[in-house]
């Protein structure tokens, strides 16, 4: 029987061998990915597009594959997994971002971690501002629950609230928000300078209370000077011994500021120090919020796939090892002799 | 419930399983069935286990999900009820219990050695997927060690003289037909449980997938179970013990994915402050 160059090309593409070393070569490159700094963890694209070429042959040449639903249902299943995650590499989007309280969110200020080839990035057309923000604690720093207020212009143009949790995101135009565990201190700051002109924006302190013994941050002036900042409370903000919540504080508190090659003042909120090219006033504590960006318009879909391959082993199983499927396997097995003696 | 109640509930099932581990070997000696005492011992380790689990419970306010410790208990409960439950409803699965006695021993000592402190549950890790990613996985190691076992007591079989090796396995093509059965169900179990993993991954710390220690080996699980099923097609004349051999590589692969990786690790699974 004749058969094209194509077809025996995706006979030999086809060999359950070659399953074989695919899913050896994955699973070394995984191993060796995580491992070695030597071998990147890209690398498993190799054996996965090895994998998903052996699949598409083999549904293309492999009767048997095609004539068990179960086996076929899983196959397809697997390879649109495949497809899917190829998708999701392509149009992925992964970042990270603070946001202070009472600030806007400002797509400059993320940063990128993962960015697909097709991605169109769409952050500039998102609005919204961070409200309070409350974190529960249990003694010796055990993590509760996390509520962060944003208030964000919905569709129809008017501002609307969202609570952001743990088990919560908050999702604008199919990219997901979510709080983390990165969140501290924002100082507000009002600058002027020699001329009169006036300036205020927040600085953000070293995560709390990860970092609770190291509240000190540097920060440039728009005159140009670097001074050293420091949140010194008058009393312990949190006893580590009962439960607490970090939020907004009216815990008394003052800023060392110290510019560089100069010495230590100590201010509190609303006082004002004299630094080069101009006075720095400090104006509020508050507390920013660092979220996890991601955009994955294909994850639903990944889920729907694995469950239909996991569905498909499911059937596969029943036809195979349930009683009665003996008997079933022994006349499809006829029935697919009688057709290859026909052919 | 007390620390030293429980402890004396673990010390009990541990004493249970020493007890079935002594009876299959004897049983095996003598070649008297024994099945029904191994069976009550596994029963009462079974109630032991779950009394220590609800008992801890109740005092720390969380299930057993985190530390060594944790999945040692929880798994040595869910091991022992899934064999009982197997064996009983199958008798040539029973030779499983030869292997799984003292491997159940084996961990409830091991238990008995880990620290007991408990370690709060991270507010993001607790969710319904959590719950499916867990027990799935639990069947899965269940469902693999049963196959195990009749592997290890096939390959055992050919290595023993006729009348022991007879009474070890005594229907040997049943016993063939159910390993695989039971293989192929811990690899339906573990599919299930890396992709419920995944979503419960992407609401607990934001990633399906991070390539963390503990997902790549479970990954690498995965690529040797479907292996080892892949291959009993491609090499149709493979030797009966090397599909057996396989089948063990494959458990001890699971296993310390399990029990070694975890705590070997800074993975996320351990949660972030």
């Amino acid at each position: 029987m004749y058969e094209s160059a194509m077809i025996r090309t995706a006979k030999k593409l086809a060999s359950l061998r070659l399953t074989l070393v695919g899913m050896l070569m994955l699973a070394v490159l995984a191993v060796l990915g995580v491992r070695s700094d030597a071998v990147s963890i890209d690398m498993t694209t190799i054996p996965l597009v090895l994998l998903a070429m052996n699949l598409v042959a083999a549904l293309m040449t492999n009767r048997t594959l095609r004539t068990q639903a179960g086996l076929l249902v899983f196959h397809v299943g697997l390879l649109m997994v495949f497809g899917l995650i190829g998708l999701s590499v392509l149009t992925r989007f992964d970042g990270h971002v603070e946001v202070a309280q009472g600030a806007g969110f400002e797509p400059a200020a993320v940063t990128t971690t993962a960015n697909g080839w097709l991605h169109d990035n769409r952050l500039d057309g998102i609005e919204f501002y961070q409200s309070d923000i409350r974190v529960d604690y249990l003694p010796r720093l055990v993590r509760q629950e996390t509520r962060s207020t944003v208030e964000y212009r919905g569709a129809d143009g008017a501002m609307h609230r969202a609570t952001i949790g743990d088990k919560v995101g908050f999702e604008v135009d199919g990219y997901r928000f979510l709080a983390t565990f990165n969140k501290g201190f924002a100082l507000l700051l009002h600058w002027q300078d020699d001329t009169g002109a006036e300036a205020i924006g927040a600085v953000n302190f070293l995560s709390f209370p990860r970092h609770d013994w190291n509240q000190v941050t540097t920060w440039t002036t728009p005159a140009g000077q670097e001074v050293e900042l420091e949140i010194d409370f008058d009393e312990p903000y949190f006893n580590d011994d009962s439960a607490w919540t970090l939020k907004a504080t009216d815990v008394p508190y003052r800023v060392n500021v110290t510019p560089t090659d100069r010495a230590t003042v100590a201010v509190r909120e609303g006082d004002a120090v004299r630094v080069d090219g101009g006075t720095l006033r400090v104006a509020d504590l508050r507390l920013w919020m660092g979220y996890r960006i991601d955009y994955l318009p294909f994850l639903p879909w990944m889920l729907v796939a694995a469950m239909l391959a996991i569905a498909g082993l499911a059937i596969h199983f029943a036809s195979r090892y349930l009683p009665g499927a003996a008997t079933a396997r022994t006349l499809t097995d006829a029935e697919g002799g009688a057709h290859a003696a026909r052919a | 419930m007390q620390p030293a109640l429980e402890r004396e509930l673990i010390v009990s099932g541990v004493v249970l399983l020493a007890l079935a581990t002594l009876v299959e070997v004897t049983a095996l000696v003598r070649r008297r069935p024994s099945f029904v005492v191994t069976a009550a011992c596994f029963a009462g380790a079974t109630g032991f286990f779950l009394a220590a689990i609800v008992g801890r419970w109740v005092r720390e306010s969380q299930g057993p999900f985190l530390t060594l410790y944790d999945i040692l208990l929880s798994n040595g409960f869910s091991l022992a009820l899934l064999l009982l439950l197997i064996t009983s409803l199958s008798a040539p699965v029973r030779a499983t219990l030869l292997v799984a006695s003292p491997l159940l021993l084996m961990m409830g000592i091991w238990l008995l050695d880990a620290p007991a402190t408990a370690v709060p549950l991270p507010a993001t890790f607790d969710n319904y997927w959590l719950w499916a990613h867990v027990v799935s996985g639990k069947i899965f190691l269940g469902f693999c060690l049963a196959a195990t076992g009749i592997a290890v007591a096939m390959l055992l079989r050919g290595l023993i003289k006729a009348p022991r090796a007879s009474y070890l396995v005594p229907e040997p093509e049943r016993a063939e037909q159910a390993l695989w059965a039971l293989f192929f169900i811990a690899f339906i179990c573990h599919s299930f449980m890396l992709v419920a993993g995944s979503v419960w991954a992407h609401s607990a710390w934001g990633k399906y997938w991070s390539w963390d220690p503990l997902e790549t080996w479970t990954l690498v699980t995965w690529l040797i179970l479907g292996g080892v099923l892949h291959a009993r097609v491609a090499f149709k004349k493979m030797p009966a013990g090397l599909g057996h051999a396989l089948v063990v590589a494959a458990f001890a692969v699971a296993f310390l994915t399990f029990f070694g990786v975890p705590f070997f690790s800074i993975a996320p699974h351990k949660g972030l402050m």
